[in-house]
């Protein structure tokens, strides 16, 4: 049963370097929560490049694709028509659909990409329990680190000395 | 990253020569910036804002009774005859569509060339954008002769076997407006995230609390949720860019395709698209100068805003200019009897020749104001001037449509076209519903990005330090 | 259903062998043709013969309406007779397949033979009968629109007299009740207003009621008759004679106002005749037309002399004192007159004696005797009589001028008549504004009124009788030249009604005979002989009585009574004259009720729901009044309001004013659509009187819906008009011919057939003929006068009228313009659901099921010949007026758009009759309805993958060229330039 240990900073340098040494002693599951995002986070905390270009990369393509067969087998294949002495299969007609298409699907792609990636829609999370945690959409910075319930102590002390504003700690609901 | 030092470098240089005109007033603190950016939302409900809604309301009302009464007695409701097919329906969902476009243009295209001065308007204009489409996206389903199968127009296995046309310009547009919805939809809601969190945790009462928390999807403002975030973002704006170009690119091909003379021309796509940011831009100045005296955002948004708008409108009525004087140049230049018919006959001496030269004054003579500061900073003369702009892109429309139609190849078919009191009721009725929904929007979300001005204030703070030695970040999403 | 069950002789159809196995012959194609093998194929055993078939279901329908109406002594014989039905049937009789039936209709006193197609015993479409002799397989808009009246719901219904109603036997015996109170007298008291009708049978009826009451009258009256020819020919030949015209030998005419190529019993004929000579070269026809009010043979002219209907004698005197003093006419010397257009009356002088022999002066029956006896003294000068001009003893001969219902009236106030009998069209309506017939009236104690509709007359009668259609009764009628028809009914009354001859019938008790028996045995006793049958079936399903017509005996005018006459006609006043005609379409306003004819538009103004003064601009101008200005028009004592519409080339100082419309009795279709002019006529002066005095009424206007606003060509190659010398093929290389394209061009060349259609401009004279054929074969709405002014009208086919050079003497082309079926479509590749698209043929084809109405199609058709359904423009139907729905034609609903189709549903019928017989269709075998009805045989529609087919033959024709030929549309309708042949010494 794991604890979450939260630490308000009262700016970006502090949460930084409190996030940098804290995984210097080795703590793995931290993350930072801050109004707006926070420079120089992602390699504090280590984090990986996002893979959301690429998923819209993939979404873009299979809807050009997808766009284009679709007219292609619906008006040339399945059922031709002769429209106006032109071609059943037009190519220069089927340019604009095929276009839209890529986009529509390039969006929807990361827009889903990005909740997911993010686990949302989670409306509930343990670290809400910390009511001076709501700052941290509106002005506030926080570290967090999830811990085993045993080192929450000394995880709550490291983070004082490393100029923490305020401290808190919160267990994780029975599962 | 050396990409924002030349940006950053670049964005100075704008800033001297507009003479220091600032994009946010002062150095609020993000407490500051939160209490007063929310106002508008945990504030009391205004009287003012009640009577307005309530009017608003009403109007809609009329809307719908008559989509009502033309569904229950047909289209013939209308004032349409044959050979004006088309009338107040298209022109109406051209015109809804090209103010539209604003929005995504400023909060995509200003993204990308990380103009500053977007970020306290553009969540603002891309909710015109939606409530705008939405008007549009009404008009090809009631102007349908048989709108109960408005369907047919999407590619579905039908018991009837056969699919739809993809030849046709009219099916391009289903799926470029539908797109150009989603799009924007996807866009405003992805940008409205942090601020959802923000009143989740901002708000006092349990149900505003609830409520806020369902759409904020449980958001954190995690470093991790952050990563994706932001480059999401970016990307969307890079597709929304291409995507804003298409949309009025693609209806202009419902005119540009046909071979009607006054439809039938290769300038109609630039020029669509110049006039659809002209209208939209002029829009975004109709509503957002009272609603800025109205939540006193003064400081937020800036001269400096409505000073830059003045001059896009400025620009793109030069554009349209442009546009018309190719017409008339290519109809007389082409020798083609019928086109210079309709150019220097029909619209400049038939029957709607004061909508033609309405027009001209709305769209051709009035943005000319602009290129005095003087007047670009008496608000009021820019408010009229943005209200006869919208004025004149209406007229435009009804230019192409009707007045190209009503006299075209053989005159014994040429007929007069008379809009009834359904026609207008749905046209004034969508300018009502279009408002209900804009006043929903001021009241429940706030009309401008807090966690984006926070994010822009950090940006100008940095400047400010570091001129030599910009920071060492990302691009951020304000840029 | 009593009336169901006997098998009887069946009626023969018209083109199928008849009981007595002898076969009829439709054409002389079909007399080539082997007959058709019966049963046929295509259908399994015993399809054919269903006892409660689909046959028998619809004919109950048929029925409902009018069982509920009668009572059962109502039911009469011989209802069996017209039912084919009950006997096990032939492959004609199949459900749901087309039968002819010839018949007859007439109108003003002469018969048309026509053709009507029976889709399980009930009527659905007129056309021509190509073996009669007054249509030649034309068929004019009156023809094809009777059809409507048959189903109009709104029809009378039963007998009343006084408040009380009674049932079709107690009427009988009422009526010879009332017959036998006049024995006493010898019918003193005892008249009859009948309508003109050369009818036999009506003729011997009224000999047997004269012999029983021989002190009875009968008098007869038409609004607009034919008095003047019969008293002109009085006047010039001593005797009543035919005047019989051969256009087809005519090379020069004259008309001295005659709209003879739209109005007359041999309208039909001889657009015919006169468009066979409408070609280039030296044998193509010449037509002088002098008249006021711009009529359809006047659009037709290669020359018009505007003059005052008054003035029209004076320049037929001029052409004979031309005629005298240069060409040695002797005879014509006492005609000689002068006119304010010398020079052309010399130059048609000329003309006319360069040609003589084959030249052709006609006078119109709106101009008085004398101008027809100077007709005949000119055609006779000029060697034409008996070559381009025949002269037969009268069909018919009795007064039906206004001076008859005047007298009547006089007798009727003086209380001298006791029983009247009313079968003309609605007298009291019609009356002249002298001659107070309603007041009459109210002094006759029994007026017996026999009407299809209620009317103005109605109320004035203590008697009224619901008349039967036309196509509901048996009888008989005689064509221009005598030749004879048996009127045979194609269903059973729709409503309790009876036929003119049962009312004559009853007064000589014959009536419980029934029409079909009196009808029969008179024309047994005719005949004599014996195979009585067998005749009489081959007269029915021929439609014509053979050698029935009159023959033509020479005559010579009597030059010294002519120019008598001449010399005492009253010469043209000055000032303002008023000229009434004969509506086109509603003639004396018989067809008022009539939508079809009420929203056709007018052939020249395309006004449609309306009459109008017309006036020539420059009057117009001189008066102060514009279209539609409200005017008041004074004239004698009397006085109306209408409203002025102004047209080109309208004689100057003359209102034209169509009679027919005003009607204030006319049930929702034509009550109070436009304006009566009756009032100011009078019994002396009928047609044309001077001392016109218009004075305009304030600012407001009349709401006129013409269907055409423009129409100036604007310079542009729509309708082209040539002089024939001028004309060359090079003159219209740039409108035919391939133009560069980077579709590669579908290749039908594989195809067998592959549609199209020519349309000869030189031929069409505009009658609209075509039009009403097409509303009627494809089921087209009636939309409304408020409709048609949004411009929302449906016709598929309409007909653009052009006019060229000065507003004073334009020159007129009138282009029937329908879907041209372009190969590359405009219209098709603008449709998002793949609701218009090409057939193999060639056919653009609209599908209505798919159309989700997007109307783009419309706005990309450059000929915006595409018609929308915004509203539900059929309403709820009765029973009875769905009956007129061609079964093979979808009827749309609202919200979808329409148009020509080719008459894609005959194709696909010759396509199964060809299939059957297992060989390709013919040229000539089937064609489009607008081609089937067109007088003038302008319009050819056929297969042009057959390079001999008529069509293909006008499609390599030098004056073939293409409408917006630069647009690419290749479309498949071609149009043959207009040529006119002008007098050189006139241009």
């Amino acid at each position: 049963m794991a604890t979450y240990v939260l630490a308000e900073f009262k700016d970006e340098a502090a949460l930084c370097a409190a996030a940098r040494r804290m995984r210097e002693l080795g703590q793995k599951q931290l993350d930072a929560y801050s109004p707006v995002p926070v420079h120089g986070i992602d390699e504090a905390l280590g984090l990986p490049k996002s893979k959301v270009p690429l998923i819209a990369l993939i979404g873009g393509l299979s809807g050009a694709v997808g766009g284009y067969v679709m007219q292609w087998w619906m008006n040339g294949v399945d059922y031709p028509l002769n429209v106006a002495n032109r071609g059943a299969h037009a190519p220069p007609a089927n340019i604009p659909i095929t276009f839209e298409s890529a986009i529509l699907l390039a969006s929807i792609a990361i827009v889903l990409a990005v909740i997911l990636l993010s686990g949302l829609p989670r409306l509930h999370h343990p670290v809400f329990d910390v009511e001076g945690f709501r700052t941290a959409s509106l002005d506030g910075l926080w570290l967090s680190a999830e811990v085993p319930a045993a080192e929450g102590e000394g995880v709550v002390r490291e983070l004082q000395k490393l100029g923490a504003t305020q401290v808190e700690r919160v267990a994780e609901e029975q599962r | 990253m050396s990409a924002t030092r030349t940006n950053t470098a670049l964005d100075r240089k704008g800033l001297d020569e507009l003479e220091g005109a600032p994009v946010l007033v002062g150095r609020p603190s993000d407490k500051e910036l939160t209490h007063e950016l929310f106002q508008p939302v945990w504030g009391e409900m205004r009287r003012g804002w009640l009577a307005l809604f309530g009017i608003c309301v009403g109007v809609s009302g009329l809307l719908f009774a008559a989509i009502g009464y033309t569904f229950a007695k047909g289209i013939g409701a209308w004032g349409n005859n044959i050979p004006v097919a088309w009338g107040f329906g298209i022109i109406n969902f051209v015109w809804w569509i090209g103010i539209g476009h604003a929005g995504t243009l400023i909060s995509a295209i200003l993204l990308l060339f990380q103009q500053k001065w977007r970020t306290s308007i553009n969540r603002f204009a891309e909710a015109m954008t939606l409530f705008a489409v939405m008007q549009a996206l009404l008009f090809p389903l009631i102007h349908l002769g048989r709108p109960q199968f408005f369907w047919w127009l999407f590619p579905y296995p039908s018991t009837l076997g056969v699919w739809p046309n993809f030849k046709s310009p009219l099916l391009w547009d289903v799926f470029a407006v539908s797109t150009y919805f989603t799009v924007s939809l996807l866009f405003w809601y992805v940008g409205l995230l942090p601020d959802l969190a923000a009143l989740r945790d901002s708000s006092k009462k349990r149900g505003a609390r609830i409520a806020y928390g369902i759409f904020a999807l449980g958001w954190k403002g995690s470093a991790k949720a952050w990563r994706h975030y932001r480059i999401a973002y970016l990307l969307l704006a890079g597709l929304a860019t291409p995507l804003v170009l298409s949309v009025h690119t693609i209806v202009s091909f419902d005119f540009a395709v046909s071979q009607l003379p006054g439809w039938h021309t290769t300038i109609f796509p630039p020029y669509f698209v110049a006039g659809a940011i002209f209208s939209g831009f002029a829009m975004v100045l109709t509503l957002i100068i009272p609603a800025r005296k109205v939540f006193h955002f003064e400081h937020v948004i800036t001269q400096r805003h409505l000073d830059n708008m003045a001059k896009v409108l400025l620009a793109t009525g030069l554009m349209v200019s442009y546009g018309y004087m190719c017409e008339h140049f290519i109809a007389w230049y082409s020798g083609n009897k019928y086109e210079s018919f309709v150019f220097f006959q029909t619209r400049q001496r038939g029957p709607f020749a004061p909508v033609y030269w309405l027009m001209m004054f709305c769209n051709v003579i009035v943005p000319q104001i602009f290129w005095s500061k003087r007047l670009r900073e008496n608000l009021m003369v820019v408010w009229v001037a943005s209200i006869l702009v919208n004025v004149g892109m209406w007229t435009e429309r009804f230019n192409i449509i009707v007045t190209s139609l009503h006299r075209d190849f053989l005159p014994s078919s040429w007929a007069m076209y008379r809009p009834t009191w359904v026609d207008w009721s749905i046209f004034v009725g969508t300018l009502g519903f279009f408002g209900a929904l804009f006043l929903l929007f001021l009241r429940f979300v706030p009309s401008v990005s807090a966690s984006e001005v926070k994010e822009l204030r950090r940006e100008l703070d940095h400047e400010a330090h570091a001129i030599a030695h910009p920071p060492a970040h990302g691009v951020g999403r304000g840029g | 259903m009593p009336s169901l069950t006997p098998p009887v002789p069946k009626l023969p159809i018209y083109g199928q062998p008849s009981s007595d196995g002898r076969r009829h012959w439709q054409s002389l194609d079909a007399l080539a043709a082997e007959p058709a093998t019966a049963p046929s194929p295509e259908f399994p055993e015993g399809a054919d013969s269903p006892p409660d078939g689909l046959a028998r279901r619809t004919f109950l329908q048929i029925l409902g309406a009018s069982t509920a109406l009668a009572s059962l002594d109502a039911c009469r014989p011989p209802r069996q007779k017209i039912i084919p039905y009950v006997r096990p049937p032939e492959k004609p009789l199949l459900p749901n397949t087309a039968v002819h039936y010839a018949s007859a209709l007439t109108l003003n006193g002469y018969a048309t033979g026509v053709l009507v197609t029976s889709y399980d015993g009930r009527p659905t479409k007129v056309e021509g009968n190509p073996d009669h002799p007054s249509s030649l397989g034309g068929v004019g808009m009156h023809e094809l629109a009777t059809l409507l009246d048959l189903y109009d719901p709104r029809r009378a219904k039963g007998f009343r007299r006084g408040q009380s109603t009674l049932a079709y036997r107690s009427l009988l015996r009422e009526l010879s009740a009332l017959a036998a109170t006049h024995q006493a007298d010898g019918g003193a008291r005892l008249r009859f207003l009948l309508g003109a009708n050369a009818s036999p049978l009506l003729a011997e009826l009224k000999k047997r009621i004269q012999q029983r009451f021989p002190r009875a009258r009968f008098h007869a009256y038409e609004a607009a008759g034919h008095d003047a020819e019969r008293e002109g020919a009085r006047l010039a030949f001593g005797r009543a004679l035919d005047v019989r015209h051969r256009l087809d030998e005519a090379r020069v005419l004259l008309s001295l106002d005659a709209d003879f190529l739209c109005h007359g019993p041999d309208g039909l004929r001889l657009a015919r005749e006169f468009s066979a000579h409408r070609e280039s070269g030296p044998e193509m026809s010449r037509l002088y037309v002098a008249e006021a009010h711009l009529s359809v043979t006047g659009a037709a002219a290669d020359h018009r002399f505007r003059l005052k209907p008054s003035e029209v004698l004076g320049f037929g005197r001029a052409v004979a004192a031309r005629l005298a003093s240069t060409h040695g006419l002797g005879a014509l010397a006492p005609l000689v007159g002068p006119t304010r257009l010398a020079r052309e009356a010399n130059a048609v002088a000329d003309d006319l004696f360069r040609s003589r022999g084959r030249s052709l002066v006609l006078a119109g029956s709106r101009q008085p005797a004398a101008v027809h006896a100077l007709a005949h003294a000119l055609n006779a000068a000029l060697g034409n009589a008996g070559r381009t001009v025949e002269y037969a003893p009268a069909v018919y001969d009795e007064a039906t001028g206004p001076g008859e219902l005047a007298a009547l009236a006089a007798d009727a106030a003086a209380g001298k008549i006791d029983t009247l009998v009313i079968t003309a069209a609605n007298p009291v309506y019609t009356a002249p504004g002298d001659v107070d017939l309603a007041a009459a009236l109210a002094k006759v104690p029994n007026t017996i009124y026999l009407a299809l509709r209620e009317d103005e007359t109605s109320p004035r009668c203590t008697w009224n009788l619901a008349a039967a259609h036309p196509f509901e009764t048996w009888g008989d009628a005689r064509g221009h030249d005598g030749t004879v028809s048996i009127v045979q009914p194609l269903i059973q009354p729709l409503f309790e009604s009876l036929s003119e001859v049962e009312v004559l019938a009853s007064f000589v008790d014959a009536a419980d005979a029934g029409a079909w028996t009196i009808l029969r045995e008179s024309w047994q006793r005719r005949r004599g002989g014996g195979n009585f049958a067998g005749d009489w079936d081959r007269w029915l399903a021929r439609g014509v009585v053979p050698d029935t017509a009159t023959v033509a005996e020479p005559a010579a005018p009597r030059f010294d009574a002519v120019a008598a006459a001449v010399r005492a006609a009253p010469a043209s006043a000055a000032g303002l004259e008023a000229s009434f005609v004969p509506d086109t379409k509603l003639l004396d306003g018989r067809f008022a009720e009539n939508a079809w004819l009420q929203e056709l538009p007018d052939p020249i103004t395309k006004i449609t729901w309306d009459n109008a003064a017309y006036l020539a601009p420059a009057t117009a101008k001189k008066l102060g009044v514009e279209n539609g200005s409200k005017v008041e028009l004074r004239l004698g004592g009397n006085k109306i309001e209408a409203a002025v519409w102004t047209v080109p080339g309208h004689a100057e100082d003359v209102v034209t004013l169509p009679l027919g419309y005003g009607r204030r009795r006319a049930g929702p279709v034509g009550t109070g659509v436009g304006f009566d002019v009756a009032p100011l006529r009078t019994a002396a002066t009928p047609w044309f009187a001077p001392g016109l005095a218009v004075a305009p009424l304030g600012r407001a206007k009349h709401a006129f819906a013409p269907t055409q606003e423009h129409f100036s060509m604007e310079g542009r190659d729509i309708a082209l008009l040539f002089d024939a010398k001028a004309f060359g093929p090079e003159k219209i290389e740039h409108l035919r011919g391939p133009v560069p394209t980077i579709q590669k061009p579908v290749d039908y060349s594989k195809e067998p057939y592959k549609w199209g259609m020519g349309i000869d401009l030189t031929k069409c004279t505009g009658c609209s003929s075509c039009a009403v054929a097409c509303q009627a074969e494809n089921n087209i709405p009636v939309v409304g006068k408020e409709q048609v002014l949004r411009s929302r009208e449906m016709n598929w086919l309409r007909i653009d009228r052009y006019f060229t050079g000065s507003p004073e003497d334009p020159q007129l082309v009138a282009q029937p313009m329908m879907c041209q079926h372009c190969e590359t479509a405009p219209c098709e590749y603008v449709c998002p659901v793949n609701a218009t698209v090409h057939s193999d043929e060639g056919l653009n084809e609209m599908v209505y099921n798919r159309c989700v109405g997007t109307r783009y199609c419309s706005n990309n058709c450059p000929y915006k010949v595409r018609r929308f359904n915004f509203l539900d423009y059929r309403g709820d139907m009765s029973p009875t007026e769905k009956m007129v729905m061609n079964p093979d034609v979808t009827v749309r609903t609202r919200g979808v758009m329409e148009k020509c189709s080719y008459c894609v549903q005959r194709i696909e019928r010759a396509r199964i009759g060809s299939r059957v017989e297992g060989r390709k269709i013919k040229d000539g075998e089937f064609t489009t309805a607008c081609a089937q009805a067109c007088p003038a045989n302008a319009i050819v529609f056929g297969n042009l993958a057959d390079p001999e087919s008529a069509v293909s033959k006008l499609h390599q024709s030098e004056r073939r060229y293409d409408v917006l030929h630069e647009l690419g549309t290749r479309p498949r309708t071609a149009y043959l330039v207009r040529l006119r042949n002008p007098n050189p010494e006139l241009t």
